[in-house]
């Protein structure tokens, strides 16, 4: 059975070992030359002190490509062009799956066709020497960014490779990104990751942990994000990690988005040891965004204006592409200049919003109250009562596909854009919560003239991408908005 | 060939949450739906689509690895004499692609309908009207265009 205990060191040995041994790149990475490569980086590369030293949000977006020359060519341009702080490197969708066999065919038809058959770079097939390539080349550092249940090997492979942040988590990497992997068994796998940044951490390389925050991506309800959070910085401490950097995905209302960073780092500082490093991550709109590059610009200077409200320590931008998913290196540098204009114009500003405080004092509330069901579920265990809590539904996400979540939960807008539960399945949240919830999704209603259902959230998911906040009826179907580039016939090609 | 149909995210994806609102939509329209969910395999369409004996199989494809993916799903169904019309959606190619470059590929590997990922599942639900009612003739003429 799983625990929230450290695993011993010659068992972070042997199972290091098993794994080099399945994919041939996995030899060559060695635990003390690694410790010496990541000491012959410059201050500069340190991912940790860069962005725990850093005076104003800092910017990273995403960025991956399938062959090394392109990718190194792809981050000095996002640092030269864009303005990046910090460097990315997305790994591609198939290594996510442990299938390192398809991604090298996918590299092999890359090398051979010019194009970008992949999503993101197979770092595992590329192997510890090309990473230590890429790291070299550029001058931010560099994080590896992905979203793989089991990240054991990838871990092994890109920190020896001298990446120095590494994203994921046990829930956050596998309930909204598997169908099949047991959450226990994910646990144990993400327990063998931070054990290996703690044991980095131990010989001065102080590895960063990034949890994900945004989940689903999907209208996820603050409370429950802040959650999964503090259980996984838990669960990375016990291991030895110290410089932890928790997620939240922007939803989009001002209100609920500043008062949400504001908890995170709060409840994140009251949970977590004090000898860890806590700092957040606010990710801009990770929902279906608008297929116009000017609207869609919009929704990421929205994100800009939020994180200058509420000054996170790094920003993910996103690209006025992200609608047709992988962008040219020109739309992702705009993404970034657009949030940097943004946040520098409005800084120093001192605004100030109502209602921020009582929408945190809610947050707070129940996120302490899924963080502290879980821990009682394992008797104080928090690796357990994870498990145990989702089992139960009493920690829950909405649209999570894998099969250890519930996915009871359905959330919706209130009348003021600010993310509500719709269906709160057995969500351990207390009833005066729920009442606020409901009272308020009740208002909705009563503007909009009909029953709260599930048309509500399929109406809300499209929101955004229909050029507006919330889901409200006979808006959104029918009409496009200016400056849609869809095509004919609601994009439907003509097949027949 | 029967009346149910078969949805799921094709390949390493985990895209749910358009699968999740296209299956509300189609059970809402009272089609008999068999949801398997993100990260499908090609052999778990084909054994799906043999053991429901699918009237439509609904492909959806988000993160761009579509054409790797989709390989020889087709002739698999043929093999499993499987006649259900084959409808995919979504982002179907990794980057900025030229949409109708995509569409064509995906209808030469056997694709009745193809979708990008903007489309309403009104859109859908209607296309499957149309194709899965085998009580109404309709001529080329009378077809109403299917507009989001």
């Amino acid at each position: 059975m799983v625990r929230d205990e450290r695993i011993p060191g010659d068992q972070l040995r042997e199972t290091a070992d098993e794994l080099r041994d399945r994919w041939p790149t996995g030899a060559d990475a060695d635990f003390e030359a690694a410790v010496e490569f990541h000491d012959s980086l410059p201050p500069s590369k340190r991912f940790a002190d860069v962005l725990e030293s850093a005076d104003r949000p800092l910017l990273q977006p995403r960025a991956g490509v399938p062959r090394l020359d392109d990718q190194v060519d792809l981050l000095r341009y996002l640092e030269s062009e864009g303005g990046a702080d910090l460097l990315p490197t997305t790994i591609d969708s198939y290594t996510r799956d442990n299938e390192y066999g398809k991604a090298q065919q996918g590299l092999d038809d890359a090398r051979e066709s010019g194009e970008d058959t992949l999503n993101g770079f197979p770092a595992v097939n590329h192997g510890v020497d090309a990473c230590r390539d890429l790291v070299r080349s550029v001058d931010a550092p560099v994080e590896v960014r992905h979203g793989t249940p089991d990240a054991r090997l990838l871990a092994v492979v890109t920190l020896a490779g001298g990446f120095e942040s590494f994203e994921g988590g046990p829930i956050s990497y596998n309930i909204p990104y598997t169908k099949e992997h047991d959450l226990a068994e994910t646990i144990e796998h993400w327990q063998f990751v931070d054990r290996l940044c703690g044991a980095y951490t131990e010989r001065g390389v102080r590895i960063n942990r990034e949890p994900f925050g945004p989940l689903t991506g999907t209208l996820v309800p603050p409370a429950i994000a802040i959650a999964v959070m503090i259980l996984e910085g838990l669960l990375a401490t016990t291991q030895g990690v110290r410089s932890l950097t928790l997620g939240y995905g922007q939803v989009g209302n001002v209100v609920q988005d500043v008062a949400a960073l504001r908890a995170l780092r709060g409840l994140g500082e009251a949970y977590l040891p004090d000898d860890t490093v806590v700092t957040t991550v606010f990710h801009e709109w990770m929902g279906g965004f608008p297929p116009d590059e000017a609207r869609a610009s919009g929704v990421i200077g929205l994100g800009g204006a939020t994180a200058a409200l509420a000054r996170p320590d790094k920003v993910i931008t996103k690209s006025p592409q992200e609608f047709q998913g992988v962008p040219t290196r020109e739309a992702n540098a705009s993404g970034l200049r657009t949030t940097r204009q943004l946040i520098d114009m409005m800084v120093e500003q001192d605004i100030v919003v109502d209602g921020i405080d009582r929408e945190r004092e809610l947050i707070e509330r129940t996120a302490r109250s899924l963080v502290e069901t879980a821990i009682a579920r394992g008797d104080g265990d928090a690796a357990r009562g994870t498990v145990a809590a989702f089992e139960s539904g009493e920690l829950d996400v909405p649209f999570a596909p894998s099969d250890s979540a519930a996915a009871a939960v359905l959330p919706a807008r209130d009348d003021d854009g600010r993310v509500r539960v719709l269906e709160w399945g057995n969500l351990a949240v207390p009833d005066d919560v729920r009442e606020i919830h409901e009272t308020r999704l009740d208002e909705r209603a009563r503007t909009e003239g009909r029953s709260r259902s599930f048309r509500m959230v399929a109406d809300d998911v499209d929101a955004i991408s229909d050029g507006k906040l919330i889901g409200r009826p006979g808006t959104g179907d029918g009409t496009d908005a200016p400056g849609d580039t869809g095509g004919p016939a609601g994009g439907e090609s003509d097949a027949d | 060939m029967g009346q149910t149909v078969i949805l799921g995210v094709i390949g390493s994806d985990a895209h749910v949450v358009g699968i999740t609102i296209i299956e509300q939509a189609l059970t809402a329209a009272g089609f008999d739906v068999e949801n398997l969910g993100v990260q499908t395999s090609r052999a778990e369409f084909v054994s799906a689509a043999e053991a429901h004996d699918a009237g439509a199989v609904l492909v959806s494809s988000l993160y761009g690895h579509a054409r790797q993916d989709c390989r020889g799903l087709h002739e698999r169904l043929a093999e499993a004499d499987c006649d259900a019309v084959t409808y995919i959606g979504g982002n179907l190619a990794v980057g900025q692609d030229d949409w109708s470059e995509t569409a064509e590929h995906f209808r030469e590997l056997g694709f009745d309908r193809v979708f990008d990922a903007e489309t309403d599942p009104s859109a859908v639900v209607a296309a499957l009207e149309r194709d899965l009612d085998t009580t109404v003739t309709e001529t080329a003429t009378d077809r109403v265009r299917v507009d989001s």
